[in-house]
């Protein structure tokens, strides 16, 4: 079935990152590391919603971060960096579940003695887990949904896909959520 | 669903990912990641258009009274028996590069390159790979590198004399061609490709440990040029609470060998280690942990431990002594405990599954990390 037959598809912006380098000077140095240092915090945030490990949140948000560094003439002038370095980021995320060499060994959860953080960190805990159970694209979808609050056409652009593809596997993913325990758990009976 | 459960969702996504404490902007780190981006780039520019960047990374700082002559890889063609892809005597004593299983016994195969069975450097399917490393007073005129080929390539030129042929290698069901080599301490380092397919610079860019006794410890440590990104595995090795705060310490292995993270109710500091073989040297580090609104402190510690350890009991200053278990994390056993202050860890034992001594030490660091060999 065509999803969205009339919109546009989104092409990979690998033509531009191939493109030959820009040169950095110092002014450029400065506008630079202010713009790393604003978006770091949402940056890294964003990629473990992506992820769901710490360690590969900080990783892929480095790598967003140096590509933009590499094309930083054409990120600072376009309308929209931000959505340049979203795509970067959900791109790294995607190569590092279709390249997974090694499979990861997740610690058991802290153990929790204070009854208030206690719910907390166990609602987060499910929370992470009901995520890590979709597939990375249908998790991409929530978390740009939920978390930067994105319209259709917005991630669709971070992804790559047709806004008819967004609404479909966020119709997925929520379906998905809504059977799992961490939803069902305060409804009403 | 709902408007009710559209706000129940966004509500514990926004709790979920604000609970993410992020650590300062790695703005070094990027930018050297960026122009390592941008010096790939340039090589294959310069490759399409016929010209080759002379990029020469200098070493600073003295230059050994006796630094050794260059040291040949030994073997060509198919390598000897146990992945040896080098081999030869240096400062004295002899020496060995080989690729090789460092996974512990019955865990999936994971490759890397070691010298003399140690200080081990993961390697992965594809080619661009370059690391070099120093191993301290053992070799103190030597550096140690090594570089990873496409098949086409057949040799490489270090320091513009030395010849040095890609050696094949079958480990872990991959064939890796590779070349090893040695170079003086103090002097430059220059690694010229011939004939580099595209995309490859013709001169190979890679970075020198700085010179002995002018940075805080490196020796073990190799350094790579990332040109090739392996994938990773992590896992937590230890949590709990000090005085009322979280603390937690994680391992993450991959090409920056053994990296772990000591967190500590939002502080997180982070430290990088040699990696061990199932039959060579351990290491033990140690990073202080702080919790400025507790006013409380203490030690991290981590070891990567041999395959037949069971426990490794921790004798701390005041007498007592706690027994933590290993976490396997890709196929690879870890101990990890956190001594809070004021006391101090006065002695590691290593013990196997029926409760006997492997091994023990005294020689602890407060911070940093040893090399121990059980």
């Amino acid at each position: 079935m065509l999803l969205g037959g009339v919109e546009p598809v989104v092409t990979e912006p690998r033509d531009e990152l191939a493109e030959a380098p820009d040169i950095i000077g110092s002014d450029d140095s400065e506008a630079f590391s202010a713009f790393a240092l604003s978006r770091w915090p949402g940056l890294v945030r964003l990629a473990f919603g992506l992820t769901g490990d710490r360690w590969t949140a900080e990783d892929i948000a480095q790598t967003a971060l140096a590509r933009a560094y590499v094309s930083w003439r054409r990120v600072s002038r376009a309308d929209d960096p931000d959505a340049y370095l979203r795509r970067i980021l959900v791109n790294a995320s995607n190569r590092r579940f279709r390249r997974r060499r090694v499979t990861e060994q997740h610690g058991d959860p802290p153990e929790v003695a204070v009854e208030g953080p206690a719910d907390l960190v166990g609602e987060r805990a499910a929370l992470l887990a009901a995520l890590r159970q979709l597939p990375p694209r249908q998790r991409a979808v929530i978390v740009l949904r939920f978390w930067d609050d994105l319209s259709d056409a917005q991630i669709a652009a971070a992804l790559g896909c047709s806004r008819g593809t967004v609404r479909s596997q966020l119709s997925r993913a929520l379906a998905t959520l809504r059977d799992n325990p961490v939803f069902g758990a305060g409804d009403e009976p | 669903m709902t408007a009710t459960e559209d706000a129940e969702v966004r509500r514990r996504v926004d709790d979920l990912l604000r609970a993410v404490e992020p650590p300062a902007v790695p703005l070094e780190g990027i930018v050297r990641r960026g122009n390592g981006i941008r010096m790939r780039r340039a090589g294959a520019a310069a490759v399409g258009v016929g010209l080759a960047a002379i990029i020469t990374v200098a070493t600073l700082g003295l230059h050994p009274s006796h630094a050794p002559t260059m040291q040949g890889a030994v073997p060509s063609g198919p390598a000897a028996p146990g992945g040896v892809i080098a081999s030869g005597t240096a400062d004295g004593r002899a020496w060995k590069l080989a690729v090789q299983d460092i996974a512990d016994p019955g865990y999936r195969c994971l490759p890397a390159i070691t010298v003399n069975g140690t200080d081990a450097d993961p390697v992965y399917p594809n080619p661009g790979n370059a690391g070099v490393v120093t191993l301290g007073s053992a070799f103190a005129g030597t550096g140690f590198g090594f570089m990873q080929l496409p098949a086409s390539i057949s040799r490489i030129t270090v320091n513009g004399r030395l010849q040095v042929p890609a050696v094949i290698v079958a480990t872990c069901g991959y064939r890796y061609y590779v070349a090893g080599f040695t170079y003086p301490l103090g002097r430059a380092l220059q690694v010229t490709v011939g004939h580099p397919p595209a995309g490859w610079p013709s001169v190979f860019p890679i970075t020198q440990p700085p010179p002995p006794g002018t940075t805080a410890q490196g020796d073990g440590l190799w350094i790579n040029t990332y040109f090739v990104h392996g994938e990773t595995a992590s896992g937590v090795l230890a949590s709990g609470y000090l005085s009322g705060q979280e603390w937690s310490i994680r391992v993450e292995f991959g090409p920056g060998g053994d990296c772990y993270a000591f967190n500590g109710n939002g502080y997180q500091m982070g430290s990088c280690g040699p990696v061990g073989t199932p039959d060579g040297a351990e290491t033990i580090i140690a990073l202080p942990l702080g919790f400025p609104e507790a006013d409380t402190g203490g030690v991290g510690y981590a070891v990567q431990v041999s395959p037949a350890t069971a426990h490794l009991r921790a004798v701390l200053s005041n007498g007592t002594s706690v027994l933590a278990t290993p976490r396997v994390v890709d196929g690879r056993k870890y101990v990890a405990l956190v001594v809070p202050d004021p006391l101090r860890l006065s002695r590691l034992t290593w013990l196997d599954s029926r409760g006997r001594v492997i091994a023990t030490t005294t020689a602890l660091p407060q911070y940093g990390y040893v090399q121990f060999q059980p």
